[in-house]
């Protein structure tokens, strides 16, 4: 192999490297819906707990907690949606 | 019979250690992370003693891994992360070996316990927000404001947003988390059902538990992966701010 086409090689892997740009199709499905379960649950639950507290500290029980308790659910949806989102941006 | 928790009881070996009141005593997870740790440094010496250009089984096996993840971060974080490589590599190989060794019989699952696996996770989660606020400085904060949303719903979306980031950790250690208790325990389940059932019934038991660890070797590799891609993920929000 001569100097010449290695350079080329190198070159070449290089400029791929590069211009690799965000790809989720590697991502099996199992794995996928196992994200989005967790990621539900853990939005309503951090939301609730954050609830919780600001009730503890205003000592307003329970409407904090029902609010937040929206609040983590629509946020959970959210993220199962931008989940999915990106499994078809390809 | 043998309670099907019971493997994930935490033991102390040899002496207790106390500073105030923290109890710090070596226990059978620390044992099992020590093995962990040892077991990837053999790994990588002996797989890359002999380095040649062309390479021979054992260091294809480490390039291998190399460039698994490699080609995991290129492709879901790009070339900014790439100074991040060494981080991702020992969090993966860590997951992934921590979840074999729990496979094998008698041994203890290091990621079937929650404190563990949060503890990856926040740390993970404090290192990409303080990555990302060096990186952007305050704009960093335009994350929780998405692109075309109308002022009157700011307020809403912004709380929205702030809880799904507060989430992360969460949902990123549960699911390690869960997924490796759960198996291990169904397999201990069936596994006292084949001694239960007898001669008699207890063959359907035991195939069901051939294939749950065959599953459950599937899991522990995708739940490594999965833990390793969704740090990429995060760290690609931090590197390169678009919304």
């Amino acid at each position: 192999m001569d100097p010449e086409e290695i350079k080329n090689r190198i070159k070449k892997v290089k400029s791929e490297l590069e211009t690799q740009e965000m790809n989720d199709k590697t991502v099996s499905p199992l794995g996928v819906a196992m994200k989005m379960g967790t990621e539900f649950v853990a939005a309503v639950f951090v939301a609730s707990f954050i609830g919780f507290y600001i009730d503890k500290w205003l000592e307003t029980t329970p409407i904090f907690i029902i609010i937040f308790f929206i609040i983590g659910s629509v946020a959970g949806i959210f993220n199962v949606v931008r989940s999915s989102k990106m499994i078809n941006k390809d | 019979m043998a309670n099907p928790m019971q493997q994930f009881e935490v033991k102390t070996i040899g002496p207790k250690i106390e500073i105030g009141n923290l109890d710090i005593s070596f226990t059978n997870s620390s044992l099992f992370m020590v093995i962990t740790v040892s077991l990837i440094s053999i790994f990588f010496v002996i797989t890359t003693q002999k380095k040649s250009l062309v390479p021979s089984r054992l260091q294809l096996l480490s390039e291998m891994a190399y460039q698994f993840v490699a080609k995991m971060i290129s492709e879901t974080a790009g070339s900014k992360a790439r100074p991040f490589f060494p981080f991702i590599l020992t969090l993966f190989l860590f997951v992934l070996f921590c979840n074999m060794i729990g496979m094998i019989p008698y041994s203890f699952t290091v990621t079937s316990h929650i404190i563990v696996t949060f503890a990856l996770a926040a740390f993970i989660f404090v290192g990409v927000t303080i990555i990302g606020f060096i990186k952007h400085g305050f704009g960093y904060l335009k994350l929780f404001i998405p692109s075309g949303v109308p002022v009157v719903l700011l307020p809403i979306i912004v709380v929205i947003e702030v809880i799904s980031y507060l989430s992360r950790p969460i949902s990123l250690s549960v699911r390690l988390f869960a997924n490796m208790m759960a198996g291990h325990t169904m397999l201990k389940v069936f596994g006292g059902f084949v001694i239960s059932l007898g001669l008699v019934g207890g063959w359907l038991p035991l195939g069901f538990s051939v294939a749950l660890t065959g599953l459950e070797i599937l899991v522990a590799f995708l739940q490594a992966y999965v833990f390793a891609i969704l740090t990429c993920i995060y760290l690609n929000d931090a590197l390169n701010l678009h919304h």
